[in-house]
């Protein structure tokens, strides 16, 4: 199976396709202008990773058209933001549920019972840990500790902590999600 | 002298010198440590954690790689604690790496597998599942088989500190660490240095990959065909067929260390293609065919109209066409031929770019590859080293990034070299001659600021900067300068005058393998450039001898009056556009299949050597000039030897003296040839000269903006690399495939019109 | 949860449970920024180190070196900027200190991280925090902006020449950024690979610059240290370790929550069993490791009767370490072994996987776990184990390697039965301890 490749133009820059960049509303840029001046401006690629949080909270992970954008802002290569990236446990290198579930697994919660948080949310979403409802409004993860070992145990649905977790509360909090009432207090700015 | 302490390895005392690696010590001492990541003159890693010794004083076991020596250490290097840690790594290394050797295409010279094999014994311990990922592609010439990665990450570093590429990253965490890009594509200049260095079968040469065993080939050491650098290599072969081209240490240690171009690595398909010429060939009549003939009928045929010619026109009715590509050897027998056979001094070669006003005006001593990376500060004028002369530009890199050199780029393009430059001059086109006038002094600076379109100011920093230099400045120039220019420059450094502290070093760029050896050896310097020698095609020239072929931009528009000449004899490896004109036609042997020597841009003169005997009825390009002279009764003498034609050009060419082959074996140790500096040179003239010049330059184009891609040179397709079938996928871009787990040879066409070749030589 | 102090008058914490703590009007009605008043008012940057030296401060992040000492190696003649980082990437197992600390007293960070600023002649510092806790960066940008609103940061600080600026950064998850030159990488954008050691941070931090990272606990200390002096600070603990310390308590006690203690608190028991309230569900102490996931663990034995004092030499003596003050406290129906596979799986999740024996070795424990967790163990596994842990306990390039050995270690040591009861291969396992195992 032979696919016939016909640049139109020899030269490889330009038989190339054009990277989609990803734009961005002026709030947006003016937002990411206050981050990259927080560095020296020699040293922009320090704000790696507040820019990837920025462009993952607008196109809900990091997608080609996102990461060419930081390349471009932080002048690197695409291959350095992907390095990057791909090195944090936070960044999504293809898409999530728009409810991410994570059940703290670490042994604080371990023993206080998040093995039962895990399970009472895959039973009701029909997902095992990693995976994402077909509707692709939720993903259920185990992730490691949180910090909420005085309070296990926990979960966090995008940024948000949710401690002392009970039964009851976890289903409150998953009504609400299935019903698209569940508000997010904690975001990226 | 540096200073000296005392340091103990093992119970011996060792003097040396103060600041040096305790690895290096070691093994210098004869004290084995092992090691992966590990790798001289790349940035430190100490992740493999091989290296692990004892230090007394010290509390854990200490990675020597990142031990400087200081004085009074005692060092264990051997001892139950340290191998039970050495052999620990392995083991861990071994958990996750499948230990399916006799199908990995590493079998045979992995670094890994030798490490156990040295130590015997290991038990493997390790029963859980492995780790898997699937072999795939990076590209159409490297491929990945990520299990077998142990994260040394020399093929990283050699990509970030070498190339200045950074194409090629780890990504995720931990034990999902992979060794790739961000879309699983790798667009580079697909040099293979990280095949190159890769210790385990993680990255692979694929256009080798699966055709044949290490132990199956003979390794031949010689000198790569293609720029001006003469990267050392070998070539391994098998029945007469050359499989591949490496640098690795184990097998050839030169100027390059393992560094290679694409070129150099990937591009030795040509060999044996089955396009090249395969017997003499003659067209009885013009614009007949070339019919097949024996070597002696074609010898025959071509002597007597060679005398036909030289009895109804004269000696000077003929001409002689060398190659910068070819060796020392061939060319000099062109030179004789031209000279002693035929009593002419029409001869000259198909290089564009004379480096005689350069050598006649020389003032300083080329800079070698190791000056350069050890120089600080280095002047580039012109030129983009990193795409037509690699190794140059790699050194260039390492001189900035791990010696701290401080780089100044003129140029009107902003290559890509200029991310390592301390100071880039952005100057406006044709104007590059205007750059060695400021160089020269403060008096000219209106004039040459003006020209260039550069701010004065930027040139007296320059100027002070050359001025300030403590150790080695190299003065580097591409092919855009004038012969008044490269003379101004040659003399710069008596210019500027001599200061304690301060060395100066030239270097040339020149374009091809032997550019340098051809001007060596004379025949660059002959009556007629190649422009003049075609213009006077059919009128008083009425036969020419070419070895090699013509460029295209040289024959183009010129093939009438070619087809009007007599008598046209070419040897070469394929047919072109020259053949397309031949009434004769020698099959010359390739640099793989011959004796020789190629002179370098550092002035080293370099062994060529037989890897395999010539294909088909291919004979060496001095052979076939010294069997045509002895068609004509000229005996040359060179008994069937290459090392008799150089010990006469030995004899001959100053530069050369006192040089044999045996001097010239080690390539560790490469040899330079003594090209006398030019003594009471004129300066105030050369330099008056190059003012008169600068006065009347006008600037030939807008200055590029935009920094040219990678591989834009080093991918054009020519008569020999366009043999390798990757390169016209590269040159159309490296689309990615729909799967990157088939080679994407097997998927992607390009077009007919990228195959033939855009430029003669490559 | 509880947070509040416990046998000291609460320093640390003497804001957390005042309403609106978190604001500046809050933090300067109890004492806030009167300490960098001080500093500015009439100390040499020396004088700042030399209190922070007689307080016997030592890092609060797990390591305890000396902060004055750690200071003091700040090169002064340096022409490069200097910096102080902060260290906010509170992600070991069983800490969550810090993360109140941000929450209720934001200020008592800035001002502790103003006046190491001017001790070490920054002027550019950043709070680097772990990116799951967002809101406490949300927290900090505004407690920052407020202070910079009220003239506390940016230029004339309080009408004096002195200059500074603190940022947050985010992290995004990794526990490797909480080892300092990890972050520092992480801060700079690359990779969070530790680096090698030396240079050290205070001659070739941030971006090739002198740096001081330090714990949050660190910096918040320090406005008392010079309110009080440095003497007086160190005499609410030991001698040789000053002040107080914040013990984060979770697991199986009745009242867990971030606990003020007088540095070399003298009893462990008294701690567990009286200050937490004891142990739920009228269940027995197992045991306890004490200091965040990567030190020993302590067996119940080892605990009750035992008078184990609660400082870096007291644990050390006791049989474990202080590192981040994180108790995790097991009760009598925890399985050593199951928490210690959920440990390695912790480490292998984090191994940064830079070097050869904490990324390989993490990998291969946890396979083995996970094998013997399968009914497939076998009696020799206890020695691969161990001895897997041997072949990275030391050899590894940053400490992770070492923290992720030794709870293993510890745990085959103190818990032999715990282990023994799983290798045994499932079928020769009696039935009933079939079922029991089936449940944990």
């Amino acid at each position: 199976m032979s696919k016939q490749f016909t640049p139109n133009n020899p030269l490889p820059q330009e038989a190339k396709v054009p990277e989609a960049m990803a734009e961005f509303s002026p709030a947006v840029e003016a937002e990411i202008d206050r981050h990259l001046a927080k560095y020296p401006p020699e040293r922009l690629r320090s704000a790696m990773l507040p820019l990837m949080f920025i462009v993952q909270r607008e196109r809900g992970w990091l997608d080609k058209p996102g990461v060419a954008y930081i390349a471009d802002r932080l002048r690197v290569r695409i291959t350095d933001v992907w390095e990057t990236a791909t090195f944090y446990s936070m960044f999504y290198m293809a898409p999530v549920g728009k409810y991410h579930l994570q059940v703290c697994r670490t042994l604080s919660c371990k023993i206080m019972g998040a093995g039962r948080v895990t399970e009472q949310c895959a039973k009701r979403l029909g997902i095992k840990p990693g995976e994402t409802t077909p509707d692709g409004k939720f993903t259920l993860s185990e992730v490691e500790c949180l910090g909420s070992c005085g309070t296990a145990p926990m979960m966090q649905v995008g940024l948000d902590y949710h401690e002392n977790l009970t039964p009851e509360k976890i289903d409150e909090i998953l009504d609400a999600c299935e019903r698209d009432e569940y508000v997010f207090s904690v975001k990226v700015q | 002298m540096a200073d000296l302490i005392k340091v103990t390895i093992n119970g011996n005392a060792y003097e040396v010198e103060k600041g040096a690696r305790l690895i290096d010590v070691c093994r210098a001492q004869g004290h084995a440590v092992p090691s992966f990541c590990y790798y001289a003159d790349l940035a430190l890693q100490a992740s493999c954690r091989m290296c692990l010794v004892r230090i007394e004083k010290m509390p854990k076991l200490q990675t020597s790689c990142t031990i400087t020596c200081t004085d009074g250490m005692i060092v264990t290097t051997e001892s139950e604690e340290i191998e039970k840690a050495q052999r620990a790594m392995v083991e861990f290394l071994l958990a996750n790496h499948p230990l399916d050797c006799p199908v990995c295409d590493r079998g045979g010279e992995c670094e890994l597998q030798e490490m156990v094999f040295d130590w015997g014994g290991l038990e493997e311990r390790f029963r859980e599942k492995k780790n898997y990922a699937p072999e795939k592609f990076l590209s159409p010439i490297v491929a990945n088989d990520p299990q077998r990665c142990i994260l040394c990450k020399r093929c990283t570093r050699v990509c970030d500190e070498w190339m200045g590429e950074d194409a090629i990253e780890a990504g995720g965490r931990g034990a999902h660490t992979v060794i790739g890009t961000y879309d699983g594509w790798l667009n580079c200049s697909q040099c293979g240095n990280c095949i190159e260095v890769c210790p385990t079968g993680t990255l692979l040469d694929a256009t080798y990959r699966h055709q044949a065993r290490p132990w199956e080939l003979a390794q031949t050491i010689t000198t790569c065909t293609f720029c001006s650098d003469g990267c050392q290599l070998s070539l391994g072969a098998r029945a007469g067929e050359v499989m591949r081209s490496v640098a690795r240490d184990r097998y050839v240690d030169g100027i390059n260390g393992e560094f290679l171009c694409i070129k150099g690595r990937f591009a030795h398909p040509f060999i044996n293609h089955e396009e090249r010429i395969k017997t003499p060939l003659i067209r009885y009549r013009k614009g007949g065919r070339l019919i097949p003939a024996t070597w002696d009928e074609a010898l025959r045929f071509t002597a007597e109209k060679i005398r036909a010619v030289g009895e109804a026109h004269g000696a000077d009715a003929f001409g002689v066409v060398g190659s910068p590509r070819l060796t020392n050897e061939a060319n000099y027998a062109l030179l004789k031929f031209a000279r002693e056979v035929i009593g002419t001094e029409n001869f000259t070669t198909t290089d564009a770019f004379s480096l005689a006003p350069f050598f006649a005006n020389l003032g300083a001593p080329l800079a070698t590859h190791r000056d350069i990376r050890y120089a600080k500060t280095i002047i580039l004028i012109g030129g983009e080293p990193e795409e037509l002369q690699p190794l140059t530009g790699k050194q260039i890199r390492q001189a900035v990034r791990n010696g701290g050199a401080r780089l100044v780029i003129f140029n009107h393009v902003p290559i890509r070299l200029r991310e390592q430059a301390a100071q880039f001059v952005h100057i406006n086109p044709g104007t590059e001659d205007a750059v060695v006038l400021a160089l020269a002094g403060a008096a000219d600076d209106e004039l040459a600021a003006g020209k260039l379109g550069a701010e004065a100011r930027a040139l007296a920093d320059v100027r002070r900067l050359i001025d300030e230099t403590e150790g080695d400045c190299v003065l580097m120039f591409g092919g855009e300068l004038s012969a008044a220019a490269m003379s101004a420059l040659a003399q710069l450094p008596q210019t500027l005058g001599a200061r304690a502290g301060r060395r100066f070093l030239l270097h040339p760029l020149p374009l091809y393998n032997n550019s340098v050896g051809v001007h060596d050896i004379g025949l660059q310097n002959g009556r007629l450039s190649p422009a003049q020698l075609l213009a006077q095609a059919g009128q008083s020239l009425r036969a020419l001898y070419i070895a090699g072929s013509f460029l295209p931009e040289q024959l183009s528009g010129q093939e009438a009056a070619l087809a009007q000449l007599d008598l046209v004899i070419v040897q070469e490896l394929f047919e072109t556009a020259t053949t397309a004109l031949a009434d004769v036609v020698f099959p010359a042997a390739s640099f793989a299949e011959t004796d020789g020597t190629f002179t370098n841009n550092a002035g080293q003169v370099q062994r060529i050597r037989q890897s395999i005997p010539p294909v088909h009825q291919a004979r060496a390009d001095w052979m076939i000039t010294a069997a045509l002279a002895s068609a004509l009764d000229a005996d040359f003498g060179f008994q069937m030897s290459a090392s008799a034609v150089f010990r006469e050009i030995a004899e001959r060419v100053p530069a050369y003296e006192g040089l044999r082959y045996p001097l010239l074996k080690d390539e560790s140790r490469p040899v330079q040839a003594k090209h006398a500096l030019a003594a009471n040179s004129d300066t105030a003239g050369v330099l008056n000269e190059l003012r008169q010049r600068v006065q009347t330059l006008n600037a030939t184009g807008e200055r590029a903006t935009e920094t040219p891609h990678v591989g834009h040179e080093l991918f054009k397709p020519g008569t020999l690399t366009s043999k390798t079938p990757q390169f016209p996928l590269l040159y159309a871009g490296n689309p990615k495939p729909p799967t990157v787990l088939i080679s994407p040879l097997y998927q992607l066409t390009v077009d007919e019109h990228l195959r033939p070749a855009a430029v003669a030589g490559d | 949860m509880f947070i509040g102090a416990i046998g000291c008058e609460p320093l640390q914490l003497r804001r957390v449970q005042l309403e609106r703590s978190h604001t500046l009007d809050v933090y300067r009605q109890n004492g806030g920024y009167v300490a960098l008043r001080k500093v500015l008012d009439g100390m040499s940057p020396d004088d700042v180190i030399a209190e922070v030296k007689k307080s016997a401060l030592r890092g609060r992040g797990g390591a305890g070196f000396p902060t004055g000492m750690k200071w003091s190696f700040v090169p002064k003649d340096s022409p490069k900027p200097k910096y102080v980082v902060c260290n906010a990437d509170e992600s070991e197992p069983g800490t969550f200190k810090d993360r109140y600390l941000m929450e209720r007293d934001p200020h008592m960070l800035i001002e502790g991280m103003l006046i190491a600023a001017y001790a070490l002649g920054a002027r550019t510092n950043y709070i680097y925090t772990r990116g799951e806790y967002r809101y406490l960066i949300n927290i900090m940008d505004v407690a920052l902006a407020e202070a910079r609103a009220a003239g506390l940061l940016g230029e004339k600080i309080l009408g004096t020449d002195f200059a500074c600026d603190i940022y947050t950064h985010t992290g995004a998850g990794a526990y490797i950024c909480g080892e300092e030159t990890a972050l520092l990488n992480s801060l700079e954008g690359l990779r969070g690979h530790p680096r090698m050691k030396p240079p050290f941070p205070a001659v070739s931090g941030l971006y090739a610059a002198p740096t001081v990272v330090n714990n949050v606990e660190t910096l918040t200390a320090v406005p008392d240290i010079i309110n009080m002096g440095g003497d007086a600070w160190r005499q609410l603990g030991t001698e040789k370790s000053g002040g107080t310390k914040l013990w984060s308590v979770s697991g199986h006690v009745k009242r867990p929550g971030v606990y003020e203690l007088p540095m070399g608190y003298d009893n462990m028991e008294r701690f567990i069993m009286e200050d937490c309230q004891g142990i739920t569900g009228g269940r027995q102490l197992k045991a306890v490791i004490p200091g965040g996931s990567s030190v020993y663990i302590m067996p119940a034995a080892d605990i009750i009767g035992k008078a184990v004092k609660m400082d870096y030499e007291g644990l050390v003596a006791g049989g474990s370490m202080v590192g981040s003050g994180g108790f995790i406290v097991m009760d009598d129906t925890v399985d050593i072994f199951e928490s210690t596979k959920n440990l390695i799986e912790f480490y292998k999740h984090e191994s940064c996987g830079w070097c050869t024996p904490c990324r390989e070795g993490t990998d291969w424990l946890v396979k083995v776990f996970k094998r013997i967790a399968d009914g497939d163990g076998r009696p020799e596994d206890a020695q691969l184990l161990l001895d897997i842990c041997d072949n990275i306990e030391g050899k590894s390039f940053c400490p992770l390697g070492d923290a992720a050995a030794w709870p293993i270690q510890s745990a085959i040591k103190k818990f032999p039965e715990d282990f023994k009861r799983h290798l045994l291969p499932l079928a020769n396992r009696a039935a009933e301890e079939k079922v029991a195992l089936s449940t944990v």
